[in-house]
């Protein structure tokens, strides 16, 4: 038999390490259904490598025996049949070299080590292996503590020892068992920190490099695209993804909402600034959020989201509310100052024919109470809110009050006014005061037939700072009307 | 204003009708934008029975004409509104908006307002929105510190960061109409030219230190560029300091040579939010037209300080108080026999409280007292919401209105039903009924206001993203 050719020495060696360490790198760990009995071959095999030869120089097909190395003497014979078939697949995400470690050990001014210095009882001997995967082994030199080793480690630190979560074959039971860092229990984790620390130093290419290192370890770029709607942070593409047949746990996305968004003028302030504040909203918003409130066709900014179809996290659903402004109880009859002054965010959320409803004479009464057309007279004197700003005062005012009998129908007689004795002596300081009244019922020409050079009385509407220049200027048909010539030529 | 213009009409009907074909008829390819829609229609009936008042013969004041009502007369009108925007045509950032309306007397004794005019597309405008600019082609509509304007014609708005500019330009159209005003005015207002304005006019708008303004220049000029209509400029601002936000305009009528309106208001809740008051100062004054002789006459200015007051007391118990007084300007006419009064005052309180999930009860009472009128008008409401998608109210009204320069004064008492009905997620059905009796006193006119109203409303979204619907109510 092959095997029994081997130095004693290096054959017990070799299965020694082959049974309780190689599979940190390789993957690879014994099937067998009870440890190794190494005590009871130690007479056979001298050295360790006899059986796992392919560890020093990382042979993966030489770190075990063959099974069929086994049968040589476990023949069913002398020695009964053995049903080890081989390492089985070792789930670990520990990364480990023997042939590396024992280098570095030796750069370390360490050379004597041994197989022996990790895997067997020192004081029971050479043989006596114990499992490796007890992690205080190597914590007795890497100084780590078990629960909370990865507290004060460097984010890097973590790939020194760890390959990524998505290459462990961890099953969903020992990914859910991880233990979480301190860090991750602060309140701002969530909302903040764990971008920043996921992103690094961030500049000079090396953003996402902290993900990979640390991110990683625990967790696959699964668990972000559960709540980030935009995939393609670079820090997300440094941690790799789940392989297909990898059971995750559900995650549940959460979006706790920023500090930033709290403030009182953000609603109003809140538009990206450039591609990278755009990426930012792409966080944690669907180009739907956006549009539960923007009008579409939407803004350049909402345009660059991805969709909540086209999205693998649900992102925020955001619904339309009204702006704080709006629930003012005085909001509709002073909306147009803030809609003068910034016409831009009104078209955030409202298209034109929004506006037309109201302003355009609406069908069904819109802006005004049931009961205002009885009583709306003091109002249009007082002129609360301007009629202008929805109705022709001409047309809209002076149609209606014709046919209902208001509008004086060529006479101007003080029947209509007929509270005001004298009226005609008095109206004058009344027009000043309320103009667009007299316009509401009278024609041009009612005032003409008075005030116009060819009128009865010829009365001026004038006061004395009237700049007769200026207005023949701008609009001399308009002087014609009652003057029927240039009045600055003496008409 | 020309009634029964059915050929005008028509030609309106085939310009809206043509536009829908030609955005009907554009390419639409696969990736670019898919084709999405928005929009409402919404049909409308409205009916009201009144006495309108007649010139008789032997009047209130002996030898002079008096007015009296005549008998009991009813209108109806039906009014149908459609609002389209369409996008998604494969042009990125196009779209197309259209908002028409039909109109037509349903068998009146007297004639609707605006009901001769069947047909207007009060918007009807091609958008394409990209990289920071926009252009507008077509029907539009500019609200401003200058107040409203339409023109038929094009706009062009460029933004970067914060900053925004517009120009834009066309054939004016009259205020609240949809037609050149001296075809729009035909028969109402004399001596207007008889061509079209056009109007010019541009924007700039910013923000700089949390400050956001806008500085407007609009003018409008006779067709013959023999004179103009208007030239007029408004600047307005708002902005939200951590305890109150303020907002303020002006402009200036360089036709007048004066400054025109003007506001300056300062809001602020406070109270942990429970509480929202408001300051007030404004100027108003009448803008008109150069075309027109009205502002010839020299209307004066009102300078007003108003107060707000608003407090929920409780989510569902919420109660506001508005006072202002104005004073107005020194019209330098002689009066006669008394001075006119030049000052004015108003003030209004109200509350609502929902006392259950499904009941409400509102009721608020105003009073007004200044040149030209008196109102002193209080009314209360129950409400009944047993869902979110149905509402009934009854209102019940009394108020007392005096009209200084005319007929003699009583009591007017009047009850209002009002439902509001989400029929389906995009169906709403809205309506009511209002009847006021008025109480003569004195040597009133008998029952001037004696009238009874009714409305109905059938609205039925279109298209996605269809939620905003105007339902506001003041």
């Amino acid at each position: 038999m092959k095997l029994l050719r081997l130095p004693l020495p290096a054959a017990i060696t070799g299965v020694a390490l082959l049974c309780l360490g190689v599979g940190f790198a390789s993957g690879l760990a014994p099937r067998q259904e009870a440890p190794f009995p190494h005590q009871d071959h130690a007479g056979l095999f001298p050295v360790c490598a006899g059986c796992h030869q392919g560890i020093d120089n990382g042979d993966v097909e030489a770190m075990y025996p063959a099974p069929g190395q086994c049968a040589g003497c476990h023949d069913g014979s002398d020695l009964r049949r053995v049903t080890w078939t081989g390492p089985s697949e070792r789930v670990s995400n520990v990364r480990f070299a023997h042939g590396d470690h024992a280098s570095e050990l030796a750069d370390a001014g360490d050379p004597a080590t041994s197989c022996a210095s990790c895997h067997a009882d020192a004081s029971v001997g050479r043989m006596a292996v114990t499992d490796a995967t007890q992690l205080e082994t190597c914590w007795g030199c890497h100084a780590h503590q078990r629960d909370d080793h990865f507290a004060d480690a460097p984010a890097a630190e973590c790939a020194s020892c760890h390959v990524p979560l998505a290459e462990s074959r961890f099953p969903i039971e020992r990914i859910a068992a991880l233990s979480a860092p301190a860090d991750h229990n602060d309140p701002d984790f969530l909302a903040s920190s764990h971008g920043v620390a996921a992103a690094g130093d961030g500049d000079g290419g090396t953003r996402g490099v902290d993900a990979s290192a640390r991110c990683a370890t625990c967790h696959t770029s699964d668990r972000c695209v559960a709540c980030h709607v935009d995939p393609g942070l670079t820090e997300i593409g440094a941690i790799p993804a789940a392989p297909l047949d990898m059971e995750q746990p559900e995650w549940a996305s959460a979006y706790p909402t920023p500090a930033s968004h709290e403030t009182i003028s953000f609603q109003a302030t809140h538009a990206p600034e450039g591609s990278s504040g755009t990426a930012e909203c792409a966080t944690c918003h669907t180009s739907n959020d956006c549009l539960s409130c923007h009008v579409e066709p939407a803004p350049d900014p909402v345009e660059a989201l991805l969709s909540r179809s086209e999205s693998r996290a649900p992102g925020v659903h955001l619904e339309v509310t009204s702006p704080d402004t709006h629930t003012s109880a005085f909001f509709l009859s002073s909306h147009s100052n803030l809609a003068a002054a910034d016409p831009g965010t009104c078209a955030t959320c409202h298209t034109d024919s929004y506006c037309a409803q109201c302003h355009d004479g609406p069908a069904d009464g819109g802006y005004h109470p049931t009961t205002f057309v009885s009583q709306h007279s003091a109002d249009a004197w007082g002129r609360s809110s301007e009629c202008a700003s929805c109705h022709s005062t001409a047309a809209f005012c002076r149609e209606c009050h014709q046919e209902s009998g208001l509008v004086s129908q060529g006479r101007l007689e003080a029947g209509y006014h007929d509270a005001e004795p004298l009226w005609l002596l008095r109206h004058g300081g009344a027009a000043r005061q309320n103009l667009e009244s007299c316009a509401s019922c009278h024609q041009q020409n009612d005032c003409v037939q008075c005030h116009g050079v060819l009128g009865a009385y010829r009365v001026s509407p004038h006061t004395a700072d009237f700049d007769a220049e200026a207005a023949w200027a701008q609009s001399p048909r308009t002087c014609i009307a009652c003057h029927t010539s240039n009045p600055l030529g003496g008409g | 204003m020309p009634r029964g213009d059915s050929g005008a009409s028509a030609r309106r009907v085939r310009l809206g009708l043509g536009a829908l074909l030609a955005l009907a008829a554009m390419p639409v390819p696969g990736r670019a934008q898919t084709l999405g829609m928005r929009g409402w229609a919404g049909t409308t009936i409205q009916a009201v029975e009144m006495r309108p008042l007649a010139q008789v013969a032997g009047g209130c004041i002996e030898g002079e004409a008096c007015y009296r009502p005549v008998g009991e007369q009813l209108s109806l009108i039906g009014t149908q509104d459609v609002s389209l925007t369409a996008w998604g045509f494969g042009v990125e950032g196009l779209s197309a908006t259209l908002y028409m309306r039909g109109r037509a007397g349903m068998g009146s004794d007297f004639v609707w307002p605006r009901s001769g005019d069947h047909f207007d597309a009060l918007l009807g405008y091609a958008q394409w929105i990209r990289s920071g600019w926009t252009v507008r082609l077509g029907r539009q509509e500019i609200r401003s510190g200058l107040g409203f304007a339409s023109f038929d014609g094009a706009s062009a708005g460029w933004r970067v960061g914060t900053w925004h500019v517009e120009g834009y330009g066309g054939r004016s159209l009259a205020r609240g109409l949809r037609d050149p005003a001296y075809k729009a005015l035909e028969g109402i207002e004399d001596f207007l030219p008889d061509q079209n304005v056009y109007l010019f006019g541009g924007s700039a708008r910013g923000r700089v230190f949390g400050v956001t303004s806008t500085l407007r220049y609009q003018r409008e000029i006779l067709a013959d560029r023999s004179g103009l209509a208007a030239e007029r400029a408004s600047f307005d601002a708002a902005t939200t300091l951590p305890r109150v936000s303020l907002a303020g305009g002006i402009d200036w009528d360089f036709g007048r040579q004066q400054p025109g309106k003007s506001h300056l208001t300062a809001s602020s809740p406070f109270g942990g939010g429970r509480w929202m008051a408001s300051v007030s100062a404004r100027r108003y004054v009448p803008y008109f037209s150069l075309s027109t002789i009205w502002g010839f006459f020299e209307p004066v200015a009102y300078h007003e300080a108003m107060a707000r007051v608003g407090w929920s007391a409780t989510t569902s118990l919420g109660l506001w108080a508005s006072g202002g007084w104005r004073l107005y300007g020194d019209t330098e006419t002689t009066t006669v026999l008394r001075a006119l009064e030049d000052t004015g005052w108003r003030g209004e309180a109200g509350a609502a409280w929902s006392f259950s999930p499904v009941w409400t009860v509102d009721g608020s009472y105003r009073v007004e007292w200044g040149p030209g009128g008196y109102l002193s008008s209080g009314d209360g409401s129950l409400r009944w919401s047993p869902s979110d998608r149905y509402t009934l109210a009854v209102t019940g009204t009394a108020f007392q209105q005096i009209e200084q320069y005319r007929l003699g004064d009583g009591r007017a008492y009047g009850a209002v039903f009002t439902f509001d009905a989400g029929l389906t997620s995009r169906v709403t059905f809205v309506g009511g009924a209002s009847m006021i009796r008025h109480s003569v006193e004195g040597d009133g006119v008998e029952s001037p206001w004696n009238q009874a109203r009714g409305w109905s409303t059938l609205r039925i979204a279109i298209g996605r993203d269809a939620g905003r619907a105007n339902r506001m109510r003041r």
